[in-house]
């Protein structure tokens, strides 16, 4: 009886041990690392940012109507950074997630139309300066940015599509200073598309055309400058509360283009309250 | 010095950084083929769409003789500054009525312009009243729009009033079951307005047992009077896991048939073993868009074309096969002359098939 207790009992033991190794093999495990206002993040260390926005965005799609909508926009907005390898050219990386809602009117308070818009960015930065006040950052970014509009009204053409998937430049700048004995950092940072894929109807196809005849390949259009101008446009203000840093910030976001007979562009104008964390991985997985 | 200039260089790019969006937005003006919110503005903002993106400026020139830049110069002479909205919208809605098309309508708060004269012009040759005469009370109604019953000489009554709604499979295997028996079919799809083209594609599924090219459709690829897309065949193909007619089929068709309604005559008629008896249809031959006036007014248009399987432009209706007028001596015995013709067809086919 007692030996089936001590089996029973090292059984257990055994199992928790392999459930504990599990979880560390399968959770990256982060820990607060020590707060450094505005400062890139190390080997290792992960600094996120997550912001609730407050705005106002403006639509203009010629598919769906020749007028311009705007209404107020909702979102939330999560950037993350990390820290790549001492050695690496690009020394850190950033994603940057954003999304978006605005139920709109046109100028004159009547129609209706519904925005969505979702934008994931990833870029690899490569410090250009580098010093205890000032970075400049530049590098490669792989961009995707969706903006769905649906207006209410129509019949045969009720929403459109705005958006591209890219490659382009993020260029990133911080300023830190303080006044007196509080640590302050002004953040600015640009994305911008340069080449990619864009979608958009070919002029009057409706959508249900494209389904039905199976159209797909005339909706997918070659994005460049050209015929596709986009930029997602950051200023942000970080400052210490307690043990944590508060992220007060603004987000332009623009895109606009000229593709498949049609001239549209979406824009919003975002304020944003968040917080910053810095963490690094206990184990570098 | 050279660190003095890499700061220089640094302030600059974080001003253009800071700078850019002031300076690329260009929300707040007006942009390209944006009008002002004046009647002149409006006036040729509902002209420009129109000339852009209306897809049958060709055929009413050569079936009505409208020429749209001699409208804007006839309409335009009346435009001024200091006219009222209601007396702007009256103006619109006339020039956009020379079109006679009844996809083309500006909404406004004070109406729907519209001009339905492709249905208002001509007898009507039907009548509701007469209509229910023949469905009588104890008719079955399938999905909503489709009403049926089977007449005194065995011949199933099928009326579709509208194509608002598609039906199922389970409903038109229950329909087909109760009249299973009916020497043939009468479809009543006189004024039927239309709805959705998928709704009158799976009745006329209904109705082949083989794959038919039924017509052809194309869409606008930019602002040129003639700049169309290639075209797209269109075909019915057998509804496969439901039951299908193969006995005689009479479709009835007046000026009220429009749009999905027009669409399925023209499918109906390219299938064996159907028959079109009525009127010429109202038409609608181009699927419609909607954009907007500066001034919020809604206006749609035709933009994507259909032909039929010969290749003829639908807009302007789908002629009958046998076509036939409803007599004044029918309408006041309470007979409807088209029923009665369909009736006599199929009996007359089953004797001399």
């Amino acid at each position: 009886m007692k030996n089936r207790r001590t089996d029973s009992s090292r059984c257990s033991d055994v199992l928790s041990r392999v459930l504990l190794a599990v979880l560390l093999a399968l959770i990256p495990l982060q820990v607060p690392a020590r707060q450094s206002i505005g400062g890139l993040p190390s080997p290792g260390e992960h600094v996120s940012q997550g912001s609730l926005t407050l705005g106002l965005g403006y639509a203009r799609d010629t598919y769906l109507s020749s007028v311009r909508y705007n209404g107020t926009a909702y979102g939330i907005e999560f950037d993350k950074w990390r820290g790549r390898k001492e050695e690496s050219f690009f020394r850190y990386s950033r994603l940057h997630c954003n999304l978006l809602g605005s139920p709109m009117h046109n100028r004159l308070g009547g129609g209706s139309t519904i925005d969505a818009n979702f934008s994931v960015d990833w870029a690899l930065l490569a410090p250009v300066i580098e010093n205890d006040k000032d970075d400049l950052l530049l590098g490669p970014a792989f961009l995707t940015d969706m903006t769905m509009l649906w207006n209410r009204q129509n019949g045969n053409n009720p929403a459109n599509a705005q958006g591209h998937v890219s490659l382009g430049v993020c260029l990133d700048n911080t300023f830190r200073f303080s006044l007196p004995s509080f640590p302050m950092a002004l953040q600015a940072t640009l994305f911008m598309p340069l080449a990619g894929i864009a979608p958009a109807p070919d002029y009057d196809e409706p959508y249900w055309y494209v389904y039905r005849y199976g159209d797909y390949m005339k909706v997918l259009h070659f994005a460049s400058l050209l015929n596709t101008f986009a930029v997602t446009q950051q200023i942000s203000l970080v400052m210490p509360v307690g043990r944590n840093s508060l992220k007060i910030g603004y987000t332009f976001d623009y895109s606009r283009d000229r593709l498949g007979g049609h001239s549209r562009y979406a824009a919003y104008n975002m304020f944003s309250v968040g917080y910053v964390m810095r963490t690094v991985k206990i184990r570098n997985r | 010095m050279n660190r003095r200039l890499v700061r220089i260089l640094y302030a600059g790019v974080a001003s253009v950084l800071m700078l850019m969006p002031v300076s690329c937005y260009r929300g707040g003006s007006l942009s390209d083929n944006e009008y002002a919110n004046t009647p002149q503005g409006n006036f040729m903002a509902l002209w420009t769409i129109m000339d852009e993106h209306y897809c049958f400026f060709d055929l009413k020139k050569e079936a009505l003789g409208v020429d749209w830049n001699e409208v804007k110069h006839r309409y335009g002479q009346s435009v001024t500054s200091d006219m009222s909205d209601r007396s702007l919208f009256e103006l619109m809605c006339n020039m956009i009525g020379e079109l006679r098309d009844g996809h083309v309508n500006l909404s406004s708060p004070y109406d729907m312009g519209r001009n339905w004269s492709w249905k208002t012009d001509y007898a009507r040759n039907f009548s509701k009243d007469i209509q229910d005469e023949y469905l009588g009370k104890d008719y079955i109604m399938s999905t909503s729009g489709m009403k049926y019953r089977i007449l005194e000489d065995n011949i199933g009554y099928l009326v579709v009033e509208s194509f608002e709604r598609q039906s199922s499979s389970t409903r038109m295997n229950v329909m087909f079951n109760d009249m299973a028996l009916c020497n043939g079919l009468i479809i009543d799809i006189r004024d039927n307005g239309g709805g959705l083209v998928s709704a009158s594609e799976f009745l006329a599924s209904h109705f082949t047992e083989k794959k038919v090219t039924v017509s052809y459709s194309c869409y606008k690829t930019g602002p040129g009077h003639n700049d169309f897309s290639k075209l797209y065949g269109n075909y019915i193909s057998p509804a496969s896991s439901d039951l299908r007619w193969n006995k005689p089929v009479v479709v009835l068709v007046n000026r009220g048939c429009y749009s999905s309604a027009n669409e399925f005559a023209v499918m109906m008629k390219a299938m064996e073993k159907v028959t079109l008896m009525g009127d010429t249809t109202g038409g609608g031959g181009g699927a419609p868009m909607s954009s907007e006036l500066p001034n919020g007014w809604l206006v749609r248009f035709s933009s994507a074309p259909s032909y039929d399987s010969d290749m003829n432009h639908i807009e302007m209706g789908v002629a009958p096969d046998i076509r036939i007028d409803m007599k004044d001596e029918d309408i006041l015995a309470g007979k409807d002359t088209y029923v009665e013709a369909a009736r006599k067809y199929i009996n007359d086919q089953l004797v001399n098939p």
